[in-house]
């Protein structure tokens, strides 16, 4: 369905994207996963046809985006990461208006609205300007508005940021349902959970370049770590905190009085790791050992947290 | 509270453009008005006002009192054909025209009247009597007192046919000293019977004074209203729906024609109430050419809006689009006489004028309710094809900037 190839973007001296590709099938999940100022967003912007590649080519149902980027538009829904709805209007102004730009004709896209008003549970409250919608009301809404074409594949840029528990859980139920239905789907996002959950697929991007794709279970098997051994310190002096980084070796972190030691072999490094505690002058409180998730694989390959 | 005040004044002064714009837009203001009302200050700087000239009797005679007229420091003498003046004096572009009628050096030499004539725009009353105030007084220093003599000494004869030729003589040479004695005074009883005014384009029953409250102030309040465009674009590229117009289909400048579209509707919508307004409580006849109103409206909403599309091209902060067209439109609005009458200001501003909508709109609804041109009159369809292409050079000017400045959302 999409054919990423060798995309390069720069801003001035910056280069935002380095010779990234990708493909995407159709029907798949595909979630994009990096830190701030990876290249998601230039990535989703090039692909929605708003900003133009200086390299490298992309087709979007068979249609080249340079080329043909009318075809292109009216084949993709694009759910930004703002809230970009028209407040003064009511919802059902605001999604008249959004899905007449996709030339749906009139009597057919106010069948469109009430059918998607009804899905997101927002019909009673169709004729409410949408200044009057909570947080999450208007995330549906804008969620609304990139659907009401039928595209063939929907970009979803963060669509849960800073929402309620029941709309998120709202939103995760549309979400599977189009997927069900056969829509491709590419999403990104800071929450680990929401990629585990949905993504048939990820890609990993760090620093405009693409460092790891595939399956949950293919980056899983790929990764050299297997677990993480999480260790809590009753109380973690500061000099103690140093001297306990100068005495371990390996993939590991101390934040938040917590350490996380990275491991493909619990077994040995579980009993080093008590002793170097100790040396340290620490006193262990608790100890847990986690299979290995995309947190820890997200950290692994960046050296950062999701949400850095 | 001190250190509040000290915050807010760090604000203040951080914000250099707003800084600028504090101090640059009372200045500039100032300068305007102070140019507009007093010149530059010293009052001996006073400019020759321009009077058109037909020269119809052709002899020596009325050619030397022309270049008498000329050569008076506070009146400059255009000569041309009788048609051409009174086609400048019905556009507008003049005022009057003093015509030297076929027979004048006779009726002079005669003491008749009537053989000078001052044709006018009854709607620049107050130029008009400037300009008699000077040209009456002038005229008779130079031909009053040959016609009064001739006129006074041959009644004289008459009334007294017996009496000797040194008393006539001595009483002959009285009169002659008397006249040019008042003539240098500047005037007697009589003077402006000299002269007869006709006016060209009559007074009508709306008064020039309400015409140009209403159009200029109209004009003024549209070009403030189509700044909201370029808030309201602004508006759309913060909020994020601009970038979510542009992954539609849509061709990016479907964008800016649709704001210009709304722009327009809503200037029209704008200025038809304000005039309606007018009509029903200040009694302006806007009945009398609503085909000519309609087409005014249009050309001065599509003017105005140019530059509300430009400004929203153009800026890149709510900031810039409140200075600069704050800036702007108080200058445009200042010599284009939305604030006072054109024919009040110094020359020079006078051909500033014709840069701005203001100017171009005001004159356009001159031509509708007071000079009461018809619909298909070239004087007023220039005004309107003026405005039109202000518009249109504002809109294309504006389309290239919208790519630059406004499309850029990486």
């Amino acid at each position: 369905m999409i054919q990423v190839q060798h995309l390069t973007k720069s801003y001035g001296s910056v280069l935002a994207l380095n010779d990234v590709s990708f493909h995407i099938r159709q029907g798949e999940f595909f979630g994009l996963l990096g830190p701030n100022g990876a290249g998601k967003t230039t990535t989703i912007s090039i692909m929605s046809t708003i900003v133009a590649p200086d390299k490298g080519s992309v087709t979007i149902a068979g249609h080249d985006l340079v080329k043909e980027p009318t075809l292109c538009k009216r084949n993709i829904g694009v759910v930004p990461q703002e809230i970009a709805l028209y407040n003064e209007l009511s919802a059902y102004d605001n999604l008249l208006f959004w899905g007449s730009l996709y030339g749906v004709p009139s009597a057919e896209l106010k069948k469109r609205i009430d059918t998607t008003l009804d899905l997101f549970g927002l019909f009673d409250r169709r004729n409410d300007k949408v200044k009057t919608y909570s947080g999450g009301m208007k995330r549906r809404i804008n969620i609304a508005s990139a659907l009401l074409h039928q595209p063939k594949v929907l970009f979803m840029d963060e669509p849960t940021v800073g929402i309620d528990p029941q709309s998120r859980n709202l939103i995760f139920e549309v979400v599977e349902k189009l997927h069900k239905q056969g829509m491709t789907i590419v999403y990104t996002t800071h929450y680990m959970e929401e990629a585990e959950r949905f993504c048939d697929r990820i890609a990993i991007i760090d620093k405009g370049q693409i460092i790891a794709q595939g399956s949950l279970e293919e980056l899983k098997s790929s990764s050299k770590i297997k677990e993480c051994i999480s260790v809590t310190f009753r109380e973690l002096q500061q000099e103690s905190s140093r001297k306990l980084a100068t005495l371990l070796e390996g993939d590991f972190n101390i934040t938040d009085g917590t350490l996380s030691y990275n491991t493909s072999n619990v077994r040995s490094d579980l009993s080093k790791i008590i002793l170097k505690c100790s040396e340290a002058g620490t006193e262990v409180a608790h100890i847990d050992i986690k299979k290995v998730n995309l947190e820890t694989i997200f950290l692994n390959l960046t050296g950062k947290q999701l949400r850095d | 509270m001190f250190k509040i005040a000290f915050k807010d004044l760090k604000l203040f002064f951080a914000d250099k453009r707003g800084v600028l714009l504090t101090f640059l837009l009372p200045i500039s203001l100032i300068t305007l008005f102070s140019l507009a009302f007093g010149g530059s200050g010293s009052s001996d700087e006073s400019r020759p006002q321009t009077l058109v000239v037909t020269d119809e009797d052709g002899t020596d005679f009325s050619q030397s009192v022309i270049a008498k007229l000329d050569s008076l420091k506070e009146i400059e003498v255009r000569l041309t054909t009788l048609d051409t003046a009174q086609r400048w004096v019905k556009k507008g572009n003049e005022n009057a025209v003093l015509i030297f009628h076929k027979g004048f050096k006779e009726s002079v030499e005669a003491g008749t009247e009537g053989a000078i004539e001052l044709q006018y725009d009854a709607a620049k009353a107050m130029e008009i009597g400037i300009l008699q105030s000077a040209l009456i007084g002038n005229l008779m220093s130079i031909i009053g007192p040959g016609s009064m003599k001739t006129k006074i000494v041959s009644r004289f004869d008459a009334q007294y046919p017996d009496m000797d030729s040194t008393t006539r003589a001595n009483i002959h040479q009285q009169i002659t000293e008397n006249l040019s004695g008042s003539a240098q005074t500047g005037g007697s009883d009589g003077q402006g019977s000299m002269i007869t005014t006709t006016a060209l384009v009559r007074e009508k029953e709306n008064s020039p004074g309400l015409v140009q409250a209403v159009a200029g102030t109209a004009i003024m309040m549209l070009l403030f209203s189509v700044t909201g465009l370029g808030a309201s674009m602004l508006d759309e590229k913060q909020e994020g729906t601009l970038k979510k117009l542009l992954y539609s289909p849509l061709h990016p400048n479907s964008i800016l024609f649709g704001k210009m579209i709304s722009t327009n509707i809503i200037s029209m919508m704008q200025m038809i109430v304000m005039f309606l307004f007018s009509g029903i409580v200040f009694g302006l006849d806007i009945g009398h050419n609503i085909p000519s109103l309609l087409l005014m409206v249009f050309a001065t909403a599509f003017a105005c809006s140019g530059f509300g599309v430009l400004l929203a091209a153009f800026a890149k902060s709510r900031s810039q689009v409140q200075g600069v067209s704050t800036l702007i439109i108080l200058s445009m609005s200042a010599f284009g006489g939305s604030m006072i009458p054109v024919f009040l200001m110094p020359a020079w501003m006078q051909q500033v004028a014709v840069v701005s909508v203001n100017y171009w709109g005001i004159q356009g609804f001159y031509d509708i309710y007071w000079r009461m041109l018809a619909f298909t009159d070239p004087v007023f369809l220039s005004k309107v094809g003026v405005l039109l292409g202000m518009g249109l050079v504002l809109n294309l000017v504006a389309l290239r900037m919208f790519k630059k400045n406004v499309l850029d959302i990486s």
